[in-house]
């Protein structure tokens, strides 16, 4: 079977990207003290007429959320209806204050961002972008 | 290194009782689910399961080191309840371990707490509680109750916890709530507690679950996301499959 060469830049991003992943399992928790962000839990589904993303901003501002797409990435950016304080939920040596929520997510399919649609029902956003034939 | 499971008792273990399992999985169902139990009847801490296997995790509660997975019991209940997403690699031995321990016991059944992911969750007002059983004899006691979850796949815990038991010859049954995949669910936990208390003739309040429910999602964040890794190791999505052979 023919398998195109891959360039130095393929590679170095594949490495780059593992690399992030691999820091971000042993060192991240999603929790960003400096700038008061949340990394929220989330979900892509591809279908075989849509891509479904899903996210769970529990306390979610919902005037509040964006959703910007440019190229195979989606960012939501959303404010929390109250701030969150980890020393409410018993964390006194962490002074964590947060009151937003940031996702970055890569479709791995191309996608029609014009034709998105969003729903935020139960603290959870779906953003739903049909398939490029 | 071993696998083996140390059961650490410091308190009585009643023979006969009911043992309760929540152990996080899809939605973190049977651990709120339980934790809520445990707290609403003010269940005695009473021994700990441990493996050289485990990460090197304590759980500090109130200023103290408490061990990732307790035991709790209070009259004819019992109850393990696990703090940390279970290595994939070490589901089948604790499993095991957990049944093996109930029969030594004397337990007369185990009342696992699980959920079942589906896709439109979302949409869902009041998820619904399936069942499934180690044997058939227990269906008259599920009957009105809850649905039995006659054909699928089961990954995970509660399947070998479910496999063991029939193995044995000791009741087990696994209630699945419908729930998110990688989400904690509180409002799944709730319906399985409402199950719970119509089995074991409780009156579990668990209006707070649904009261605080985005604070619990919140806290519990941080468990769903190491569930996911391990639950994606051990292929948990199969759960979504048809079996090809009916019957």
């Amino acid at each position: 079977m023919y398998r195109r060469r891959r360039s130095i830049f393929d590679i170095l991003d594949e490495y780059f990207s593992r690399a992030e992943m691999l820091f971000e399992r042993a060192f991240g928790s999603g929790w960003d003290e400096l700038s008061s962000c949340i990394e929220p839990l989330s979900n892509i589904f591809v279908g075989a007429s849509d891509v479904i993303i899903t996210i769970d901003m529990p306390y979610v501002d919902r005037d509040s959320v964006r959703i910007e797409i440019r190229d195979d990435v989606v960012e939501v950016l959303a404010k929390t209806e109250k701030p969150i304080c980890l020393d409410e939920m018993g964390l006194r040596h962490r002074m964590g204050r947060f009151n937003s929520y940031h996702a970055v997510l890569r479709v791995p399919v191309p996608v029609d961002k014009d034709r998105m649609e969003a729903r935020l029902k139960r603290g959870i956003l779906e953003i739903r972008l049909p398939r490029l034939a | 290194m071993s696998e083996e499971m140390v059961f650490i008792e410091k308190g009585e273990i009643p023979k006969g009782s009911t043992l309760m399992v929540g152990l996080p999985d899809v939605g973190l169902v049977g651990v709120i689910a339980l934790s809520h139990i445990v707290s609403s009847l003010k269940m005695e801490e009473v021994g700990s399961i441990e493996s050289k296997m485990f990460p090197p995790i304590v759980v500090l509660h109130g200023g103290v080191p408490k061990p990732s997975i307790r035991i709790f019991a209070k009259g004819n209940l019992v109850a393990i309840l696990s703090e940390m997403a279970i290595p994939a690699g070490l589901v089948v031995p604790l499993a095991e371990g957990i049944v093996d321990w109930a029969y030594k016991k004397g337990v007369k059944m185990i009342l696992s707490m699980g959920g079942i992911a589906v896709q439109n969750r979302q949409d869902l007002d009041k998820p619904k509680v399936f069942s499934a059983i180690s044997d058939k004899s227990l269906e008259k006691y599920l009957d009105g109750i809850t649905e039995s979850l006659e054909e699928g796949y089961m990954v995970g815990a509660y399947a070998i916890i479910l496999k063991r038991c029939s193995e044995v010859g000791l009741p087990g049954i696994t209630l699945l709530a419908q729930t998110f995949f990688n989400y904690p669910d509180p409002e799944a936990a709730a319906v399985t507690i409402e199950v719970v208390n119509k089995l074991l003739n409780l009156n579990i309040d668990y209006s707070e679950l649904l009261k605080k429910g985005e604070e619990i999602r919140l806290r519990a964040r941080d468990v769903m996301r190491r569930t996911q890794e391990e639950m994606i190791r051990m292929n948990k999505a199969q759960e979504y499959d048809i079996p090809a052979i009916y019957g």
